[in-house]
């Protein structure tokens, strides 16, 4: 039998002290993939590393890997961590939990910032680089795709993408509730604040049509107005660069208020009263707070875009009870295809099983048979074979619809009378065999591919 | 002259479907999650529509004028423009909030035109209904219309204005499209009433001039509306004329809007309760 088995490291459980050793930069990648794929009884398999996270998936035949298998990978992998007790910051998942994790972390419902898109396209990295080591096969390309398909769900039915979680971006969001187009809005960068820069990039992303940096030192405006392809002005224009900027971030070191309400009065006055986005990250403040009195003048500290993270937030966090549920429902359509994939074996074990006892049965009824005219020869053997078919097909699909097939199959062992050896590596091995070379060549992105069920025609 | 039986089913029909138009758009904003039908309430809205067409078609067709004489085309007009105008909009813009509203009212009005009782207007009884009184008629529901339109916009300006200013991030927030779009959307829909009114009126003073023999009517004649519609012209009129100037912009602008369509559907309303002169009746 299949097993499904994860194990791995994430920000929750590891500090990063562990995550940064344990992880797998691009050129240790390869022959770290490579290795666990030699290992014995590996039939596939794929390793996810992040900065948040380091996880190996394996599907293995008929035992699971103990958690010591993958911490001793980690260290032969990883010198450095050969002092270094991996065990207590190890989560170890098997079969269904080692989906259902998976699909939570590309829904990006394990992340630190729950709802991140990046995620999910790490995972299809890390799928993509192992389909090109052949370490894939039909069962690891099935779990990933219907992990992709599910984040594609989550992130298009529920809510848990749409608000933005960091100040900059929030800032951004806002900006777009104010401003219907972004093409012909100016910016006015206000200091060189880190946050500053960083809103900055957001705006420039967002194709503001200029960007003017402001401050106190030129050299240091003039680098940073090369940095974001922005125009240089010195704080001498700043009521006349005001009165044509639509966004106002301010973030300098200054100690007093730098834009008070006589300078906005005029610059608005100026600006025929069209709205103007003042964000001030400072802290001692720039802008004087009466300023957000002023009509078409909206004023947004550092603490009042927190409060809208912390919502954004929160309202995330309600969006993945609706993300949970599309997991699980995604989680109960692999098990269906499992346990369907699961008893082709069983069936093919059966059948073989059947046909054995029908040739004998013919060879003993030869003489008789030989006896009787050619087409009714014929006619008998249709009709047994119909019968046999007939009554075997619920068996088939008892198998194929069973939540635990192991049961399942005991129950039809003793029914069937059916020899424990039917079961045998050598009745086996063709199938397995086949599994392990099938082809996984269906990137991530395409329709769900479904590789044939083997022998599944013939049932 | 009765409404006929097929124009009150298609108008019950056309009512039931604004009236499921509204709902599906007040349950996308009360719903955490995103619809999976976002083509259903558009498409309640266009089924509502065409019976509403419909319903007006033969309306025209029965009484043999296009005028709008009495309270209830008036009001079936007026919804019938503003899910139009609503449609038209969606398709250009977006602004799927706009939707919860419009319906809401078209919905409200089809009900009052199949609720309110019928009488024949005056108008019918005595002359024939000539193309400028039909004229000033329909040119005036389609200001009333513009206006609510300017009204609903200007409302959600400053609603979301409200919101930002006291940073409250609810769903409703996150609904609202940007405060310069609904600045935008009350400037072309102010504009446009007041060319309605403005062409509405002047077809009335012609034909004021034509029937009695002068452009401004007596108490008897119609002053009432004269007055109302004078005092909306002059609100419609600063608000085109200030924006102009690049005086008002955003939030006053929102308020005149608003001051605006009240005084337009209070006239309205006091015509169709206290006027007994020349003009509709309820």
């Amino acid at each position: 039998m299949i097993k499904i088995t994860l194990a791995g490291v994430n920000h929750k459980t590891a500090p990063v002290e562990i995550r940064e050793k344990i992880a797998y930069p691009k050129d240790t990648f390869i022959p770290a993939i490579d290795a666990l794929s030699k290992e014995e009884s590996v039939l596939e398999c794929v390793i996810l590393s992040t900065c948040n996270r380091v996880e190996i998936l394996t599907i293995t035949s008929n035992i699971y890997p103990e958690p010591e298998f993958f911490t001793g990978f980690f260290s032969r992998t990883h010198p450095s961590l050969a002092s270094i007790p991996i065990r207590p910051h190890l989560y170890y998942k098997t079969d269904i939990d080692a989906v259902e994790h998976l699909f939570n972390v590309t829904s990006s419902l394990d992340s630190m910032i729950v709802g991140e898109p990046q995620i999910t396209g790490q995972v299809k990295e890390a799928f993509e680089s192992c389909r090109r080591e052949n370490t894939i096969g039909p069962y690891l390309n099935q779990i990933f795709q219907r992990a992709v398909s599910t984040a594609k769900r989550v992130r298009s039915e529920t809510a848990i993408s749409h608000l933005p979680v960091s100040i900059s971006y929030a800032a951004c969001q806002l900006a777009r509730k104010i401003f219907q187009n972004m093409s012909n809005k100016s910016v006015l960068l206000l200091g060189g604040g880190e946050m500053a820069q960083l809103t900055a990039r957001h705006m420039k992303k967002m194709g503001v049509h200029s960007l003017t940096v402001m401050t106190r030192d030129p050299q240091k405006g003039m680098l940073l107005a090369g940095e974001y392809e922005a125009a240089f002005a010195p704080m001498e224009r700043l009521s006349d660069v005001m009165a044509e900027s639509d966004m106002v971030v301010c973030s300098t070191g200054a100690d007093t208020y730098l834009l008070t309400v006589p300078i906005m009065e005029k610059a608005m006055e100026q600006r025929g009263f069209k709205p103007l986005f003042l964000i001030d990250i400072a802290v001692p403040r720039n802008i004087d707070p009466e300023i957000s009195r002023l009509s078409n003048t909206f004023l947004y500290n550092i603490d009042d875009l927190k409060t809208v993270v912390e919502s954004n937030q929160k309202e995330r966090e309600m969006e993945t009870f609706a993300a949970r549920e599309i997991v699980q429902h995604e989680i109960a359509l692999f098990q269906k295809w499992r346990s369907e994939r699961s008893a082709v074996p069983l069936i093919q074990a059966l059948r073989r099983h059947t046909e054995k006892m029908y040739k004998s049965e013919l060879d003993r009824f030869s003489g008789t048979l030989d006896g009787l005219p050619e087409e009714s020869r014929k006619q008998v053997k249709i009709l047994t074979q119909s019968l046999i078919n007939k009554m075997l097909h619920p068996t088939y699909q008892t198998l194929r619809n069973s939540s635990n097939i192991e049961e399942a199959w005991e129950w039809i062992s003793r029914c069937y009378g059916l020899p424990p050896e039917i079961l045998s590596q050598e009745a086996l091995s063709p199938s397995e065999d086949s599994e392990k070379k099938e082809p996984a060549d269906a990137a991530l992105d395409s329709p769900h591919s479904n590789f044939p069920i083997p022998g599944e025609q013939s049932c | 002259m009765k409404i006929s039986p097929l124009e009150l089913l298609l108008l019950e029909m056309a009512s039931g479907f604004y009236l499921g138009a509204f709902v599906l758009y007040m349950s996308e904003i009360l719903l955490s999650r995103p619809t999976r039908v976002p083509w259903a309430p558009v498409t309640a809205g266009i089924g509502g529509v065409l019976f509403q067409s419909l319903a007006i078609f033969i309306r025209f067709g029965f009484q043999g004028h296009v005028a709008l004489l009495s309270l209830r085309e008036v009001l079936s007009f007026f919804s019938w423009t503003l899910v139009l105008a609503f449609l038209y909009l969606e398709h250009q813009r977006k602004v799927r909030i706009l939707g919860l509203f419009i319906f809401g009212i078209a919905s409200l009005s089809t009900l009052m035109v199949i609720g309110i009782s019928f009488h024949s207007p005056i108008f019918s009884s005595r002359a024939p209904i000539g193309l400028l009184l039909s004229l000033h008629t329909i040119l005036i529901d389609l200001g009333l219309a513009s206006a609510a339109l300017a009204f609903i916009v200007s409302l959600l300006y400053l609603i979301l204005d409200f919101f930002l200013r006291n940073k409250i991030f609810n769903r409703f927030f996150s609904r609202i499209p940007s405060l310069e779009t609904l600045d935008q959307l009350n400037n072309n829909f102010s504009g446009l009433g007041f060319v309605f009114l403005t062409t509405g009126l002047i077809f009335a003073m012609i034909w004021s001039w034509e029937k009695f023999g002068r452009t401004l009517p007596h108490a008897s004649q119609g002053g009432l509306a004269f007055i109302g519609a004078f005092l909306v012209w002059v609100a419609y009129a600063a608000t085109v004329l200030l924006r102009w100037s690049k005086r008002f912009r955003g939030k006053q602008a929102a308020y005149l809007s608003i001051s605006g369509f009240l005084i337009f559907a209070a006239t309205i309303t006091a015509l169709a309760l206290f006027s007994k002169g020349s003009h509709f009746i309820l």
